[in-house]
């Protein structure tokens, strides 16, 4: 995972998982289909300032098959009052659903990514170690989030070495099924037993010992930073509060 | 002083219908010497690293009886572990499994058992340096541990434990990835290690480079000690193919030599010549 450059970078890495968190709730709380489609015009707008804009266009790339069968479900199959757009008509109910849903998608989708291609496993680690938060819990996180990247190697080589031994992944389903068993089963084996290794590992490098860890370079905790941090749950909280009193 | 201490040790992967991996150990390790650990596939050397740092057979499975005590403490039990924690040197042989695996940079990475132990940060940045600098990898420290290659890799996760200044190490296979450079290096921080008063145990198959470092040579055959003695003897007598896959190339040639022969002249004739010089000496 390499960290991407910017603002996002610089920024404390408990405030990036506050800004994923936040939108992620509002999504939800924000009326439809205005809201969140506001939402995340905000979410690109800000990602593409943050310099991870790179994450926004993936987020594009995943959302856009499900925008289509949201579109194809609720505004053109669905049901009341239609409206034409010229070449079809769509369920006017139908396509603020669809706007809704599909913003609300592309939104948490967004700053997930983002969060994702922000985020260094050393900052957070090293911030954890500073509050004197559990530092196991935040290493079994990273762990977690670094798993993805790790088995795409592996698994990258696991198939140029099952193709060196002459397995073919072309032809029939069928045939394409039956590959599946040499690349997957060491795959599958080979984690399970790293996982064993790496814990024998890690406990001969102290990740048992029962002290507060040292950070080594703790991330800044900038105003700005706190401010967003604060912000943000009463931000969450007023939306809430105008959505069900206002 | 002894370091480690095993007493009567039995290690079993599996049920008790297993073979062991142990039989029956009991032997002590003094600080301040290196002692090389040698046996065929299987003979249980690598058990016997585990069981000593406390790895096995809590991690591996399997049950073990008798009693281990590495500098004082006994590493299976809990309170034994946290006393030992940051005290043993144990290095894998694979060294890509024992990274953290969140570590930026070979810097972090060698800081990261340090910082785990609680250290003050004046003192990790005072260490993490001289450990890189001693395994000759200075150079490294910026870099990206998930880049580098075996051999750089391997020195790494022995900075890794360097850092430390552990009291015992215990290192299986600790040469397999490094050049002829990088195992004269590690040779010489493992004789300065023992100097310090560490005592430094080394599971290795090769019997070259071990024979000029080691001072004690523990042969294990089928989880049992079979042979404990002074490297040059053991290594030079035909009593260690009884035991163990072989002694160094050299010795190894003159064996095989002698074997063809009717009449053994007296120059291949144990004890064997060890090293190239050895034998360029006895048969020039």
């Amino acid at each position: 995972m390499t960290p991407a450059r910017g603002l996002a970078q610089q920024a404390h890495p408990f405030t990036l998982f506050a800004i994923t968190g936040a939108v992620a709730l509002l999504a939800f709380i924000l009326p439809p289909p205005g809201g969140p489609v506001a939402l995340y015009a905000a979410v690109v707008v800000l990602a593409l300032a943050a310099g991870v804009g790179r994450a926004a266009a993936r987020a594009l790339l995943v959302c856009l098959p499900l925008w289509i069968l949201l579109f194809l479900l609720l505004a053109v199959f669905g049901t009341g009052p239609r409206s034409d757009l010229g070449v079809i008509t769509v369920s006017r109910s139908g396509l603020d659903a669809a706007l809704a849903q599909g913003a609300r998608l592309g939104a948490v989708a967004t700053a997930s990514l983002a969060l994702f291609a922000s985020f260094d496993p050393s900052r957070f680690l090293d911030a954890v170690a500073a509050r004197g938060w559990s530092f196991h819990a935040a290493y079994l996180l990273v762990a977690t989030l670094q798993a993805a990247p790790r088995f795409r190697q592996r698994a990258a080589m696991i198939l140029e070495a099952q193709r060196a031994r002459g397995l073919r992944f072309g032809g029939n389903p069928v045939r394409r099924l039956r590959g599946l068993a040499p690349l997957t089963t060491p795959l599958v084996l080979g984690m399970l037993s790293e996982v064993d290794d790496r814990a024998m590992a890690l406990e001969t490098r102290g990740l048992d010992a029962r002290v507060a860890r040292t950070p080594l370079e703790p991330p800044a905790d900038r105003i700005a930073d706190r401010l967003i941090r604060r912000g943000l749950p009463l931000l969450v909280v007023a939306a809430l509060a105008w959505r069900l009193f206002g | 002083m002894t370091a480690l201490r095993l007493d009567g040790v039995t290690l079993r992967y599996g049920d008790s219908d297993t073979a062991p991996a142990l039989a029956d150990v009991s032997l002590a390790i003094d600080a301040g010497r290196i002692t090389w650990l040698f046996g065929s596939l299987g003979a249980g050397c690598s058990s016997l690293l585990l069981v000593s740092a406390g790895l096995a057979p809590r991690h591996t499975g399997g049950t073990c009886a008798g009693a281990v005590r590495a500098l004082g403490a006994d590493p299976h039990d809990a309170a034994g572990r946290q006393a030992l924690a940051g005290k043993i040197g144990y290095v894998t042989p694979t060294p890509g499994v024992q990274l953290s695996g969140v570590a930026a940079t070979v810097s972090e990475e060698v800081a990261f058992a340090p910082a785990n132990l609680g250290w003050p940060i004046e003192r990790i940045r005072e260490a993490v340096p001289d450990a890189l600098a001693r395994l000759g990898i200075g150079h490294l420290s910026g870099r990206n541990p998930a880049a580098l290659s075996g051999g750089e890799l391997q020195r790494v996760v022995i900075a890794a434990m360097l850092v430390l200044a552990p009291g015992l190490w215990l290192l299986d296979e600790p040469a397999s990835a490094l050049d002829r450079a990088g195992r004269s290096t590690l040779a010489g921080v493992l004789r300065a290690e023992a100097d310090r008063g560490a005592a430094v145990v080394i599971a290795s198959e090769d019997a070259a480079a071990m024979a000029a470092v080691a001072d004690r040579l523990i042969v294990l055959d089928q989880g049992r000690v079979a042979l404990d003695g002074a490297p040059r003897d053991l290594l030079a007598d035909d009593v260690l193919w009884r035991h163990a896959a072989g002694s160094t190339p050299i010795a190894n040639l003159a064996r095989s030599a002698a074997a063809l022969c009717d009449v053994v002249p007296r120059s291949l004739a144990p004890p064997y010549p060890l090293t190239v010089d050895e034998g360029v000496a006895r048969w020039s």
